[in-house]
């Protein structure tokens, strides 16, 4: 899925943290989007994520506005997986649980070749708590890709994980977008640009510079 | 199925007080309905025995005040229609030691109606004790009543705990006894349908009267209005509370699973998805909490109806009706209770996830 941002401006009260961003992710890419804290890179991924209006502007999803594609919710259950700094995996269900949640039914003989994949395989019935902090940032990674989305958010996935964690995750996220799944992440870690294909510098709220690998 | 029962017992401190708060509502209407409809209930059974139409004195609040004439007996009797006629002197009394007891003076035809359990019907000067007082007094062979020595004849045995807690004597030492030769007149009749001729006759025979078939009477009478009424405010508060109950409860439970109903919305759930998911966990809730104040209920009845503090005069039964009734409500709490906090859950912003991180 090809998004195309145009004129992004957004204001939380009366500051304004987005100052006219515009920018296009290809299908396929691995795009970085990184800055100091305060430089508006979450907002900008809130944004292209459709968990957040912007303020004016407007983003495009294969050319077509966010309303043009009907219900939300069907729009992110078919096109969008998310992965959040905290893994949010549901306490009470297990690894593969978890992932068959998202999967709403659908796609269930694909749950256990995706865990095999991310080497969680012999997880899934354990509980997040009783796996360690990077086997549940994988359950989340395989929670977000079960429903074949177009496209992942991930907004900084790598925060409460070590460096040999990170670099995993990293390298899954390179390795799922080679197979034309379209990542977009943003992190102050500076280790994502040795994987990533597109990086999006920012700076307050402007775009700073874009690298393309 | 799986999912909420593990949703139930991962928030198994909540769910408790959930259970407890929807069991305690639930028991409270099971009780006041019982309690009320048995009361009810048992007065009514009592007027029914052989009793189609109840004559009563025009005007009363309550048969104990009602003062008519015992010897309308016998022009009722020769009416067209009517099988059996008897009068009936209700009253209350302390007996020995007991402040206060009901006593019923009956024509000598109606004894039949009372079981004996030993003796025989009462003569001149003479009671029969229910069961329960008889039990209470440690089966006395005399009783005093206002100052007056009275033989004990017999005990009977009724199901109808007021007479079962109660004295039954004949209409004349009750008439000597509470100034009056009747309270009420029961009418038995061979043919219903000609009631509303018999119960114009016998208005006919005094301006002071007042007849109604037993069901109309049991339907009008201001006591089972003033009892029914008070019953069902007492459980409508108990169904408000346990609604409020659970309103409280749930909201913080969605408050603590914000971040779980924050996955679902991201990942695409649809907002009915997530309230019917909350539904369905409150209804097992509702449902356990239903049967098990269901037991409690009938425990707590059991032990109402031989307490002696009470002679019997409580005696509170769950019927299949009032099951029905009580499920139904249940299921009705669970859901309104669950339903603002439940909607609240299918609104909360998957963006809170996001700011949540950075908090």
């Amino acid at each position: 899925m090809k998004i195309i941002a145009k004129g992004l401006e957004h204001y939380y009260a009366h500051e304004h943290v987005l100052r006219g961003i515009d920018l296009n992710i290809e299908p396929g890419s691995f795009t970085a989007i990184v800055g100091e804290s305060g430089s508006g890179k979450t907002t900008l991924l809130s944004i292209l994520s459709t968990l957040l209006q912007p303020s004016s502007g407007e983003v495009l999803y294969d050319a077509k506005l966010l309303a043009q594609w009907g219900n939300i919710d069907l729009f992110r259950r078919r096109h969008i997986g998310f992965v959040f700094q905290f893994h949010y995996l549901i306490s009470y269900l297990t690894l593969r649980e978890n992932i068959a949640l998202a999967s709403l039914g659908e796609f269930q003989g694909e749950i256990d070749p995706l865990m095999e994949r991310l080497g969680i395989d012999r997880l899934g019935r354990r509980y997040s708590d009783e796996v360690s902090g990077g086997e549940r940032q994988r359950a989340a990674i395989a929670r977000s890709l079960i429903n074949h989305p177009s496209i992942v958010f991930a907004d900084e996935p790598t925060g409460n994980l070590d460096t040999k964690n990170a670099l995993g995750v990293y390298e899954l996220f390179a390795e799922f977008s080679r197979q034309n799944t379209t990542f977009v992440v943003a992190s102050h870690d500076k280790k994502i640009t040795e994987f990533a294909d597109t990086i999006i510098e920012m700076e307050d709220g402007i775009v700073k510079n874009i690298f393309t690998r | 199925m799986i999912t909420p029962l593990k949703a139930l017992r991962k928030n198994r401190f909540k769910t408790v007080l959930i259970f407890i708060s929807m069991s305690v509502s639930i028991c409270a209407i099971f009780l006041i309905s019982a309690i009320s409809g048995g009361v009810v209930g048992m007065f009514s059974s009592m007027l029914k025995t052989d009793g189609d139409i109840i004559v009563t004195q025009k005007g009363i609040a309550d048969t104990f005040f009602s003062d008519i004439n015992a010897t309308l007996v016998k022009p009722i009797s020769h009416m067209e229609g009517v099988k059996e006629v008897s009068a009936l002197i209700l009253g209350a009394a302390p007996v020995d030691a007991l402040p206060i007891v009901g006593i019923y003076g009956v024509s000598e035809g109606r004894f039949k109606s009372y079981h004996l359990t030993h003796g025989h019907y009462p003569s001149r000067g003479e009671v029969l004790l229910g069961s329960k007082i008889d039990d209470t007094l440690k089966h006395p062979s005399s009783i005093i009543l206002s100052k007056k020595t009275f033989h004990v004849s017999g005990v009977f045995k009724s199901r109808i705990g007021f007479e079962d807690g109660g004295v039954v004597m004949g209409l004349s030492d009750g008439g000597e006894l509470f100034h009056k030769s009747a309270s009420i007149i029961l009418i038995s009749l061979n043919d219903l349908s000609k009631s509303d001729s018999v119960k114009d006759q016998v208005q006919m025979l005094s301006a002071d009267l007042e007849a109604k078939t037993t069901d109309s009477f049991i339907d009008s009478y201001n006591q089972f209005k003033i009892i029914k009424t008070s019953s069902d405010v007492i459980g409508a508060m108990a169904f408000l509370m346990g609604i409020l109950g659970i309103v409280s409860m749930m909201s913080m439970v969605v408050n603590d699973r914000k971040g779980e109903f924050g996955i679902m919305r991201s990942i695409g759930l649809s907002s009915r998805v997530i309230i019917l998911k909350l539904l369905s966990e409150t209804l097992i809730v509702a449902v356990v909490a239903f049967f098990v104040a269901w037991g409690i209920s009938e425990g707590v009845l059991e032990l109402i109806e031989h307490a002696d503090k009470f002679q019997g005069y409580i005696n509170g039964e769950i019927t299949t009706v009032l099951l029905i009734k009580v499920f139904m409500v249940s299921v009705v709490m669970a859901l309104f209770g669950t339903f603002m906090p439940a909607l609240y859950a299918s609104r909360i912003d998957p963006m809170s996830l996001i700011q949540k991180d950075r908090a």
